[in-house]
């Protein structure tokens, strides 16, 4: 199945920005995470399809996929 | 801080505190060991000050009664990591209710005062009265203890924040400052007075590196008093590390607490100038007054674009890892740091950048730049300014002050200087008292009479129980953006119970970032306490200790005269929502209004007995 990542701030550097990649299907959020080697403490949002989803849920085909950085204080 | 036990929560009154007491009028001292009277007593910071000022009754900031508290907390000066703070707090002049009467407030910064001024062995200054004359207060420590002297100030008149600061250094070694820059002086006009605080990257380097207790005024405050600085000298007194205390500094730097603060060179997120990323992917980003347009305007000020021009050093205060402070520094032919400009914060640079239409890096940190060494609040600062541009906006044939628009540096830049030197009053006594003024007030962006920091007030209703200012003393800001709540459930419980945690950072003298999700009731500060001080305080003492200081707050208010209609946001949310951002409508009339009843429901019943029956007159 193809997945649209889009990436975030600093999870841009070294990666990309967007790129649709290809996973079997079962691929959870968290597997994507883990192969972009996207270090935990720094996750802080993950959208799919635009809405807030849980880092252990799985795609679909022709999802897309939102990492954000932690952000909290100013 | 003298301990005669091990448990503080039981037996309060076991562990004294340092004060003296200073009539700036007569020039007497009274220094006095205060036991506590409760839990919040002893952690220190606003749990203790807003208590001193409960027994007073004030109605308007500027009178001889209104006493300047300034004090540390339990860890400030200890090896826990960010043990750094300074809390100033009295009755402010720029929040008040709508009945006219000032609210109680305190504001907090780092640098290295707080640690300075607690190994003088004083725990609290209260500043009562006003001096004829300007002085400035030497802290010191002496064999038979700490000792206050005034001295006279005269010299410092005029000087900008870090002048003053630099001047006392070369006449003070071993010592660390707090200090107001001109708008402080001209608090009559200006009501926004920050205190700055050195570092000592500032009084090695030179440059104006400073920390800043800026939100509520408590610089204009000094200035009335006429007290234009603090100087703290003593030895450093910092314990060797012991293995528990290491454990947790560690754990802060490296575990999940600050990873995200630390430079991006060293595998961080790069400080709070990250927000502008994320909260873009829901243009949610304040633009023009708080109404972003959905278009890439505020990705001119993301660090990646600001790199390609300018150098940016990650620096911190001292023995800090968490390493939070962006300065920005012109970038020389060689790809060298040459001079240094302005810190980016988050706060800062959005509110004197972007949503003053200001898209321009260096642009954006000459305005951070004048406001810090003018000493003014940069977040109430920043927003009165974009209301007038706002007004300026809808109103062209009625342009308000010198006519500046959106974007228009040289006008903007004007209108900063202008109000530091106290010749514009309608910016200097902020948006609320302004938009009271041009009777335009649904989009004056200040909750109960302070100005809103950059967060939207649609992803934020929490905003409206923040006790001292919208993410300082209520931690909802990211509850609808990082964790997807909108639900009124998860707001009720956030609000009432999880995130008004936040304060306790403002007790115990550490940063927020310290443990920015979790708060101070876990057991890395147990364990602090343990091995720093030897007391034994469980997490539940400590999170009961925090919720009463907070309900205290929010009790004060109320006697202040704020109404439950006060407990809002701008209404401009809802009279004019903004389709651009990409986030759950929570800011409706409706779910304020639902969230307004269900707040106070839990709220109301735990409100009585927090404050003194009998107050002073
Ligand atoms: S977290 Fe930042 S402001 Fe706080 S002590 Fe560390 S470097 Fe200073």
């Amino acid at each position: 199945m193809n997945v649209a990542i889009k990436l975030v701030g600093i999870f841009q550097i070294g990666r990309f920005k967007e790129a649709v990649h290809e996973y079997p299907s079962g691929t959870r959020a968290c597997d994507i995470v883990a192969e972009l080697r996207i270090p935990a403490p720094l996750l802080g949002v993950v959208l799919i399809n635009d809405v807030h989803a849980g880092v252990e849920d799985v795609l679909n085909d022709g999802d897309r996929l939102c990492l954000l950085p932690f952000i909290d204080g100013g | 801080m003298k301990y005669f036990t091990s448990d503080p929560a039981a037996e309060p009154a076991s562990v004294q505190y340092t004060r003296c007491t200073v009539d700036l009028k007569s020039g007497k001292m009274q220094m006095q060991d205060v036991p506590c009277r409760n839990l919040e007593d002893v952690l220190g910071g606003f749990g203790r000050s807003f208590q001193i000022l409960a027994e007073r009754n004030i109605s308007q900031a500027y009178c001889d009664e209104n006493p300047l508290i300034v004090n540390t907390g339990l860890l400030t000066g200890s090896s826990a990591m960010t043990g750094m703070r300074t809390y100033f707090s009295g009755y402010s002049p720029i929040k008040e209710s709508k009945k006219g009467l000032p609210a109680a407030m305190w504001s907090t910064g780092s640098g290295n005062f707080g640690a300075k001024l607690k190994w003088t062995g004083l725990d609290e200054l209260i500043f009562e009265n006003r001096s004829d004359k300007p002085v400035y207060a030497l802290i010191s420590e002496t064999p038979a203890g700490p000792q206050v002297e005034l001295k006279p100030a005269e010299h410092l008149l005029g000087l900008s924040t870090h002048e003053k600061i630099m001047s006392l250094h070369k006449e003070y070694g071993n010592a660390h400052f707090a200090a107001i820059g001109q708008a402080g002086e001209q608090w009559q006009n200006v009501y926004m007075g920050a205190v700055a605080l050195s570092t000592d990257n500032q009084l090695k380097s030179g440059d104006d590196k400073i920390r800043f207790a800026g939100r509520g005024g408590m610089g204009s405050l000094m200035g009335y008093k006429n007290l234009l600085a603090l100087v703290a000298q003593s030895s450093d007194k910092i314990k060797p590390l012991t293995p528990e205390v290491k454990a947790v500094n560690i754990n802060v730097v490296k575990g999940g607490g600050a990873a995200r603060l630390q430079p991006i060179s060293r595998g961080g997120g790069g400080g709070t100038w990250a927000a502008y990323d994320v909260l873009q992917a829901f243009h949610a980003v304040p633009l023009n007054n708080f109404r972003p347009e959905g278009n890439d305007l505020p990705e001119k000020l993301f660090r990646s674009q600001v790199e390609k021009q300018y150098v940016i050093k990650s620096e911190a205060c001292y023995r800090c890892g968490i390493t939070c402070h962006n300065n920005v520094h012109e970038k020389k032919e060689d790809s060298s740091a040459g001079g240094f400009l302005a810190k980016f914060d988050y706060e800062p640079l959005n509110l004197l950048g972007t949503n003053l239409g200001i898209h321009d890096a260096g642009q954006a940190a000459r305005l951070i730049h004048l406001c810090d060494n003018y000493g003014m609040d940069s977040i109430s600062l920043g927003v009165t300014i974009s209301y007038i541009l706002s007004f300026n906006e809808r109103h062209p044939e009625q342009l308000l002050l010198n006519g500046a628009t959106f974007g228009d540096f040289s006008r903007i830049r004007e209108l900063v200087e202008q109000t530091a030197l106290g010749k514009l009053p309608e910016i200097g006594h902020g948006s609320k008292r302004l938009s009271e003024k041009t009777g335009e007030t649904s989009y004056a962006y200040h909750v109960k009479g302070l100005e809103l920091p950059a967060y939207q007030p649609e992803t934020n209703p929490g905003y409206a129980w923040a006790i001292a200012g919208g993410h300082m003393s209520m931690g909802t800001y990211g509850l609808l953006t990082r964790e997807g709540k909108s639900d009124i459930d998860s707001w009720v419980e956030g609000i009432t119970r999880t995130k008004l945690q936040i304060v306790g950072f403002d007790m115990i003298g550490l940063c927020k970032f310290f443990d920015i999700t979790k708060g101070i009731c876990t057991q890395m500060v147990v364990d602090c306490l343990k091995s720093e001080l030897n007391l034994e305080v469980t997490t539940a003492d400590l999170s009961a200790a925090v919720r009463r200081a907070f309900l205290r707050g929010l009790a004060l208010e109320l006697r202040q005269g704020y109404e439950k209609s006060e407990y809002t946001l701008p209404a401009e949310v809802w009279e004019r929502p903004n389709p651009n951002i990409k986030l759950p409508n929570i800011s409706s009339q409706e779910f304020m209004a639902e969230l307004q009843k269900r707040v106070w429901e839990v709220f109301e019943p735990e409100l009585g007995g927090l404050l003194p029956n009998s107050i002073h007159e």
